[in-house]
């Protein structure tokens, strides 16, 4: 016993910071699944650190409270500059996404209420493993119902063939809207969740580098099925702590693992139909050919 | 003021063009937003350092060793990753990915080999003459800078305008299958196309490094960010939009300094670059590639 | 069973978890050694890796020999947390060095103060850094101390009526030492003619000094790092802009005229260190750190250097028992008491007051020096 509390003591922050990740990974997941290639992910993932922060530090919401403002915060703005910036595509989308969230970082840089670059600090600790196993469950539980649903369904099909989905009737306007806004919220709340753990938080977390980070985890893992998101998040946060006694090298043999996955599994980690078919092998070969 | 104003937005919107030339021809081409293309930046000052510094060689040498390394750089990307995930027509983020990992190694390699700290030049490299007009000082590097932006794009131009290879690179960045189909050695282009771009952008390292005298493994990556709106502005793949988006970029950075508030420089540099997308996707100066992958 | 046997059972279950040989002294050093941070980070570590060597070459503490468990933390918040939680419940150490910024202090310190071991910044110089806890500790020193006396010297010297400022505005070292120069220019009644600011990564100031130039200012104050004011320095000669630099803490290195060389010349710098500052630890220090890193020294390394001193001194007086509560408690309550002189001369703790109206943590008590930059070096100030 003695042995899991300092294994816990150690690793907590780490798990943590794992649960986090697999949900903004998730977030990424869900605007992909429409097609669309976001790097505004980091920028929700500030304001609704920033949002949740504020609120506990002055108006001393209660937690819950909280938490749902910082999802819901991101989903307005995302709702506001969704509308324009999502006629856009490829990557194009991607380097409006990337200006939305660079103007976004340098906004809360000189704001006063911000704090700056120094961002804020005395958070309380208020986030507690069950809050993000309980926020990670039902966003994986949602996001799997909505796959199978009549939406999830229309994602699909606007990420397949945009022209073709719009003839069926699809309103794909109005889809691409939702997948953008959803996925601000799953951001903004892994954002709050963060600043709740880690007593501090400030405007060079959410930049560019975090934007390309949360892809990273996302295509890593794969994007065939929501496993992969999650394992994507899990393998990128755990890695540089195992890899610790490489020291100043250890980036290097990250990007050689990130390197190396995009050659050799082309659709990342976990991909179910190469795995389903690798079951079968397997069970042919248990079996005896019939 | 505005006229020292306007020499310096000339020079600092030179010093993106001259980032954002190789950084926009391996797009027009190989279709990639390869965002190695600061750690090619880094390598070539690195290689330009080492040998004026360590092998007391002239500058002229350090030019071409930043050519070498960086271009080479560039073509073991291109032979190692982008050919594999061209080879499989991975869709546009994968390149982008791997291109992600190649920096973290280089530059992780770079804080091995040379450490972290800020490296200099030897002073004997360094002109430090200088023009004054009236009340405009422009250093000599500065004007060469400013030159050799000019003159690099004027040449990638008029080789890809006028010279058979530039025609067969054309025909690539319109269908990379017809061309093939007409005979032309398509992998060998990209190849060259990895190579001079990466090339392109040693020599930019070399010529910012030296301007500024500050070389570090990290120097890639601000310049990147604004290389990236560069080439959105001037469109992308688009030779003469790298010169005029990085004109651009630099006067509307100077002038909002100047004249509105040096805390939103950066913000107006993003903004204008996504109210520009809002209006013209395809970038101020360039036309939508109407190709699908 | 009697106080020692408990002791001895008390290690014999530590030594399981840990690899330490008994008689180590085991402290913790988390800087940023990759990433950008990195080129304070690495200057950071030589100097306490300096000064342990040193300390264990002369026999140690005691009898019992340093030992230091480097992590590197990259200037993340996450990964100033995890180093620390490895350090202090994994490797069971004494007592933490860093992190390196103060933004990772924020992150990391509160850890350290909840499991009752001290966190010894070297390099934070942020506001409400002690206000933390008690158990926070650091030896950077504080601009508020610093650079009162370092504007009112400028001014009489170079009978300043207005001033321009710039400071980088996306590092909290650099604006929480603004924040502390335009107090001080208020208090002192000092008119500015513009306040102009840049980010990190940036190495063109031409537009922010064009703009400084126009406005006519006796003096530019700038809170930045040395790097950067040296590039700023070189460019606003280069644009005719000849008046006088002001300048904070992060000016405070030999790397200022690196690039600068004369460009520099005339600026005011106020600190108790200075790589010229001639008394004989601090001479030592210097040839030390060139003989074996091969490079010069900055502040941050000479602020590491002293550090470990500090907590040498205070282990010297501490009964190690390997009763590892005790003992990091033990090591808590010998800090404060330690006065030494050092390579940035003399130096004891000022106990800071938290948010809360408790007191909380330390912060350096040192008396500050003016150097003025002449012919590529600092001088000390003194009058003329």
């Amino acid at each position: 016993m003695e042995a899991f509390a300092d294994f816990w003591a150690t690793y907590s922050t780490l798990i943590f910071t794992v649960g986090i990740h697999a949900l903004l990974a998730l977030s990424l997941w869900l605007t992909l699944s429409c097609g669309l290639l976001s790097l505004a992910n980091a920028a929700f993932m500030g304001i609704g650190a920033y949002t949740a922060a504020l609120l506990t530090l002055h108006l001393h919401w209660p937690f819950p409270m909280v938490l749902a403002a910082g999802g819901l915060a991101p989903a307005v703005v995302a709702l506001v500059i969704g509308a324009p910036t999502l006629r856009l595509s490829g990557v194009y989308l991607a380097m409006a996404t990337l200006a939305f969230g660079e103007v976004t970082r340098i906004l809360v840089l000189n704001l006063e209420i911000t704090g700056g670059p120094e961002g804020l600090n005395g958070i309380p600790l208020l986030t507690t493993w069950w809050h993000i196993v309980l926020i990670l469950a039902a966003a994986g539980y949602a996001l799997a119902r909505l796959r199978r649903s009549r939406m999830g369904r229309a994602f699909e099909a606007i990420r397949e063939d945009e022209v073709a989905a719009r003839m069926m009737g699809i309103d794909v306007e109005g889809h691409k809207l939702a997948a953008f806004t959803l996925g601000a919220v799953l951001a903004g709340l892994a954002g709050a969740l963060n600043a709740h753990s880690t007593f501090f938080i400030s405007p060079r977390e959410y930049g560019f580098e975090n934007a390309v980070d949360i892809l990273t985890m996302t295509i890593l893992g794969g994007i065939s099925s929501l496993i992969g998101p999650v394992l994507g998040a899990t393998i990128l946060t755990l890695l540089p702590e195992l890899l610790r006694f490489l020291h100043a090298y250890r980036l290097a043999v990250n990007g050689l693992i990130l390197i190396g996955v995009v050659l050799f599994l082309p659709t990342g980690l976990w991909d179910s139909r190469r795995l389903g078919q690798m079951l079968r092998a397997w069970r042919t070969r248990w079996e005896g050919k019939p | 003021m505005l006229e020292q104003q306007l020499v310096n937005a000339l020079t600092l919107g030179s010093v993106y063009a001259l980032f954002s030339l190789g950084f926009t021809l391996v797009f027009g081409v190989l279709e990639v937003i390869n965002l190695s293309h600061g750690a090619m930046f880094m390598a070539g000052s690195f290689a330009a350092m080492t040998v004026v510094t360590r092998f007391k060689a002239p500058l002229a040498v350090g030019i071409l060793a930043a050519m070498l390394v960086s271009g080479l750089l560039g073509l073991a990307i291109d032979a190692l990753i982008l050919k594999r995930l061209r080879a499989r027509h991975a869709p546009h983020l994968i390149p982008m990915i791997a291109t992600i990992g190649a920096t973290t190694v280089l530059t992780s390699a770079a804080q091995g080999l040379f450490g972290v700290e800020v490296q200099r030049f030897p002073d004997e490299l360094l002109s430090t003459r200088e023009f004054i007009f009236g009340s405009v000082h422009v250093r000599a590097l500065e004007l060469a800078i400013v030159g050799i932006s000019f003159l690099l794009m004027t040449t990638l131009f008029l080789v890809l305008r006028h010279t058979r290879q530039g025609r067969a690179l054309r025909a690539i960045a319109e269908s990379p299958k017809a061309a093939a189909l007409l005979g032309v050695n398509v992998e060998g282009l990209f190849m060259a196309t990895s190579f001079t771009a990466a090339a392109l952008g040693g020599v930019a390292g070399l010529l910012i490094g030296l301007n500024f005298n500050s070389v570090t493994p990290l120097m890639g990556q601000p310049i990147l960010h604004k290389g990236i709106a560069v080439v959105i502005l001037g469109g992308m793949g688009d030779i003469r939009g790298a010169l005029f988006g990085g004109l651009f970029l630099g006067f509307a950075e100077v002038l909002s300094k100047a004249y509105l508030s040096s805390q939103m420089g950066d913000a107006v540099a993003f903004g204008l670059l996504f109210l520009i997308l809002l209006v013209r996707p395809a970038g101020l100066f360039g036309r939508v590639l109407e190709r699908k992958a | 069973m009697n106080r020692a046997t408990k002791h001895l059972l008390f290690a014999a279950a530590g030594l399981l978890a840990i690899s330490a040989v008994a008689g180590d002294l085991k402290i913790g050093v988390a800087e940023a050694l990759t990433g950008g941070a990195a080129q304070y980070g690495v200057p950071i570590r030589n100097g306490f890796q300096l000064a342990a060597d040193e300390i264990n070459a002369k026999g140690g503490i005691n009898g019992n020999k340093l030992v230091l468990v480097i992590e590197d933390e990259q200037g993340k918040k996450e990964e100033a947390i995890n180093v620390f939680k490895k350090l202090i419940f994994q490797d069971k150490v004494l007592m933490i060095f860093g992190p390196t910024l103060s933004n990772s202090m924020f992150a990391a310190g509160p850890v350290a103060n909840a499991a009752k071991v001290v966190a010894f910044g070297t390099s934070n110089t942020a506001n409400g850094i002690s206000e933390m806890g008690p158990y926070i500790f650091r030896n950077s020193v504080m601009e508020s101390d610093v650079l009162p006396v370092t504007v009112s010297t400028a001014v009489k010297h170079y009978k300043i009526k207005k001033v321009a400022v710039i400071y980088g505005n996306d590092d909290a070292f650099t604006k929480s030492g603004y924040d502390v120069f335009k107090k001080v220019l208020e208090d002192q009644k000092i008119p500015v003619t513009t306040t102009e600011t840049y980010v990190k990564g940036d190495v063109d100031f031409k537009a922010q000094l064009t703009k400084i130039k126009a406005t006519n200012p006796d003096a530019v104050i700038c809170s930045g790092l040395a790097e950067e004011a040296a590039t700023l320095m070189v460019q606003a000669r280069g644009l005719g802009l000849k008046v006088p630099f002001i300048g904070g803490n992060g000016f405070n290195s030999p790397k200022l005229f690196e690039v600068s060389k004369t460009a520099g010349e005339g600026t005011f710098v106020g600190s108790p260190w200075a790589n010229t500052n001639p008394t004989p630890a601090n001479q030592h220090f210097v040839e030390a750190y060139r003989a074996k890193y091969g490079s010069e020294p900055n502040q941050f390394a000479a602020q590491a250097f002293d550090a470990m001193t500090i907590a040498a001194a205070a282990l010297k007086t501490v009964k190690v028992t390997g009763n590892l509560a005790n003992d990091r408690e033990a090591l808590h309550a010998a800090l404060p008491k330690v006065a030494i002189s050092g390579a940035t001369g003399p130096f004891k703790f000022r106990q800071s007051v938290g948010k809360d109206g408790k007191l909380a943590g330390y912060d350096a008590d040192q008396k500050p020096f003016i150097y003025v930059i002449r012919e590529g070096k600092f001088v000390l100030f003194t009058g003329k």
